[in-house]
Order: C-alpha cells, then sequence, then structure tokens
C-alpha cells in the first residue's frame, strides 16, 4: 500500500465517521420520540407487540453503521405507536356496541 | 350549576351507550343466550369442553386424549407438592384449608379492593410462609394448580360482585374482552365470540362461553401444562398486541370478568387442549 492510499482511506474514514456523528444525533432524536411514542401507547394499554422489537432492533441497525435501516426502523415503530393509540381512541366509541344484547 | 347540567348531560350521553350501563346478570344473561342460540346443538353444561363442545370431529379424538389424560402427571406432581411441607413446616393446606377451593377464585378483596385469583392466593402463601413465589405461566405453579382444580371438579362457577368497587373491576375486565387491540385489529369477543367455530389456521375458534372452568390446561402446542393468564398473554401476542404481565390487575380483571360470564357451569380442571 502506497502513502497516497493510506491518505486517502483515512480521509474517507475520518469523512464518514463525522457524517455518523451528525446523524448518529438525528437518529437518537427520533429513536427517543418514537420510544417515548411507545410508551404512550403502553400507559393505554394500547401498545402492539413487536414495536419494542423493532426499536431495539433499529439501535442494533445503528451499532453496526446501517443507518438507512435504523431510520427506516425508527419510522416503523413510530407509526405503529401511532396507529395504536388511534386504535385506543377509536375503540373507546366502538367496543360496548359488540357486547351481546 | 352549569358544572352540574355538563356532569348531567355526560351522563346521559352516557347511558345511551350501547352495553356501558347493563348490569352484569343482564350482560351474562345475554352472553349466555348469544352462545346458545349460535350453538343450539351444544348442551349448556357442555361449554366448559371448549372447542370440542362444538366440534364433533374433534371431540372423538380428545375424548381418546382424555382417556389417559396428559395432565394427569401435574395432578400427581401438584399432590406432591401439596404435601410437602414448607421451611416452616407450614404448607398449603394452613393457607386453603383443603385443596378443593378453586370454586372461590376468583374473588373481590374487599379490603384489598383488588381481584384475588387462585394462582397469586398460591404465591401469596408461599411468601407468607418465607418461600419464593413461583413463575406465574407455566411449571409448579400450574401443578399445584391442577391438583386443586381436579379437587374442585364438579363445583360451580358462581363469582360475585359484591359492590361498585367490584363493579368498576369487572367493566374493566368486560371493556377489554371487546376492546381491538393488536396490530391485527381484534377483539376477544371477534374470534370466541362472532368467530366461535371458524378457523383460524388449523385451529377451530372455541365460544367464549365456559372458557375459564378448566384450566389450568394440558396443551399439545405448548408440550406441558399452562395457566389461564398464559393462554391470554397467547391469545393478545396473536393478534399482535403487546401482552401483559400474568397475574397484572388487567389479566386479573378480565379473568373475574370471563369467569362471571361462565356463572352457573360447573369448574372441570384440568383439561387438555390441542
Ligand atoms: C385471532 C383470534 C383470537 C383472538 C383475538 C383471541 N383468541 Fe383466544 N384463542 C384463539 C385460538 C386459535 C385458540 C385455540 C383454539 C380454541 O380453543 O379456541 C384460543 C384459545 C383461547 C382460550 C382457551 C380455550 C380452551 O378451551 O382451552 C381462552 C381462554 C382464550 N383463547 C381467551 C382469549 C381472550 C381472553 C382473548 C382476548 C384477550 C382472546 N382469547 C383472543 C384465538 C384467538
Amino acid at each position: 500500500m502506497n502513502l497516497s492510499l493510506i491518505k486517502v482511506c483515512a480521509t474517507a474514514i475520518v469523512l464518514s465517521f463525522a457524517s455518523f456523528n451528525a446523524a448518529a444525533g438525528d437518529f437518537s432524536a427520533a429513536w427517543d420520540a418514537a420510544d417515548a411514542k411507545r410508551k404512550e401507547a403502553g400507559k393505554m394499554g394500547a401498545e402492539w407487540r413487536d414495536t419494542g422489537k423493532m426499536l431495539k432492533q433499529a439501535k442494533k441497525a445503528a451499532e453496526e453503521g446501517d443507518e438507512a435501516k435504523a431510520m427506516k426502523l425508527v419510522a416503523k415503530a413510530l407509526e405503529q405507536s401511532e396507529d395504536a393509540i388511534a386504535q385506543y381512541q377509536r375503540e373507546g366509541n366502538l367496543w360496548a356496541a359488540r357486547v351481546p344484547q | 350549576m352549569k358544572k352540574l347540567l355538563l356532569t348531567v348531560t355526560a351522563v346521559a350521553i352516557g347511558m345511551t351507550g350501547v352495553g356501558l350501563y347493563a348490569s352484569p346478570e343482564t350482560d351474562q344473561a345475554a352472553f349466555v343466550n348469544y352462545f346458545t342460540k349460535k350453538f343450539p346443538d351444544t348442551p349448556k353444561e357442555d361449554f366448559v369442553n371448549g372447542v370440542y363442545s362444538i366440534d364433533a370431529a374433534s371431540r372423538e379424538q380428545w375424548i381418546e386424549i382424555e382417556e389417559f389424560p396428559p395432565y394427569e402427571l401435574a395432578i400427581d406432581a401438584g399432590e406432591e407438592e401439596w404435601n410437602t411441607a414448607f421451611a416452616n413446616g407450614k404448607g398449603y393446606v394452613d393457607c386453603f384449608g383443603e385443596p378443593g377451593v378453586r370454586g372461590n377464585y376468583p374473588y373481590w378483596d374487599e379490603s384489598r379492593k383488588e381481584v384475588i385469583t387462585l394462582e397469586l392466593a398460591i404465591n401469596e402463601c408461599r411468601e407468607a410462609n418465607g418461600e419464593k413465589p413461583l413463575k406465574y405461566k407455566r411449571g409448579k405453579i400450574a401443578d399445584i394448580s391442577a391438583y386443586m382444580a381436579y379437587a374442585s371438579r364438579g363445583e360451580p362457577i358462581n363469582v360475585e360482585i359484591p359492590n361498585d368497587e367490584a363493579l368498576a373491576a369487572y367493566e374493566r375486565g368486560k371493556e377489554f374482552y371487546y376492546r381491538k387491540r393488536g396490530q391485527l385489529n381484534f377483539s376477544c369477543f371477534d374470534c370466541h365470540g362472532g368467530g366461535a367455530g371458524n378457523l383460524v389456521r388449523a385451529d377451530k375458534l372455541s365460544p367464549a362461553y365456559g372458557h375459564t372452568s378448566h384450566f389450568p390446561v394440558y396443551r399439545s402446542k405448548w408440550g406441558g401444562m399452562g395457566t389461564l393468564h398464559r393462554r391470554f398473554g397467547g391469545c393478545n401476542g396473536q393478534v399482535r398486541a403487546k401482552s401483559f404481565k400474568a397475574q397484572g390487575p388487567e389479566y386479573r380483571e378480565l379473568e373475574y370478568f370471563l369467569t362471571y360470564m361462565s356463572n352457573g357451569l360447573d369448574y372441570n380442571g384440568p383439561g387438555a387442549r390441542k
């Protein structure tokens, strides 16, 4: 390996590290928001089965440097919790109609 | 005055909500009627046999299984456990008097203001005597519960709702039962009421009437015994809802409601299921 190649590699590593750090800030804020939403659904007793798992997987993907996957999982988890909360609110009016009369 | 008016209006609106303010007795009568109409060929007392009460094909197989019941080992293990003294020399008998008390649970405890189930009482007996509590879904607790259920066969299900606080717990259990939940958006009743008799993958869905009479249960799919709350957790998970803690308040109140719905039937545990 010649010196200039090492230089190029080193620059690339530093650059990717910097961009990762910036994204890591975004990721961790997005993750926190999604986890807060999950807890909000949980307090209502409305949480879905896989939301927590998705958030764990997101963390793992971020640690492994797969930002795209990590963000996608966070978005999916957030959507699940929003849907779960909407379901809970909707059901507040609907459940009683199912009781046999 | 304005506040009072608001309250009165709110109550009036609440009253028109279907099902919300029906008494438990009315609820139960309608519930029983729903299932006896849906399955007119099933004798009422047979609903304690779950899906086998409505499915002649699997019933035969089940009757054969019952000749050498897979829960027998659990009953034996439970009996041995019952007869083994705790480290302090006392035993379950000092808490319960006799094993055949399945019929006293679940009940509303007036002083503690919560629903007490048999499994909770078993663990509280242990802890009061310096023993470690058992895990709630399977294992030793299912053995003891199986032994006690066996000793209680034929006892009537007769859950009581003694006061308004108990009624509130019943209402919470009822709401739990009819609310859709999980990613798949199903209520318990969607499957075990409207859907009873339908196939879900390879399983025929059992009717809810009689649902809690035979627990704990030996389930082939589990390869062992499980408690009622294990089953609740499994059914929540099936629709991709997060399950609740076994013996937490949610499942105890669900058990309170669901067992009340079977008042008048007999306890017949432990059971065997696919
Ligand atoms: C997607 C459909 C589905 C939903 C929703 C569902 N279950 Fe089930 N449940 C099943 C299946 C399948 C079985 C196994 C076959 C059977 O006995 O019905 C079962 C079995 C049971 C049993 C055991 C019956 C027996 O005879 O041993 C109980 C009790 C039960 N469910 C309670 C509930 C409760 C309470 C809820 C709501 C929290 C619920 N189920 C929601 C599908 C469902």
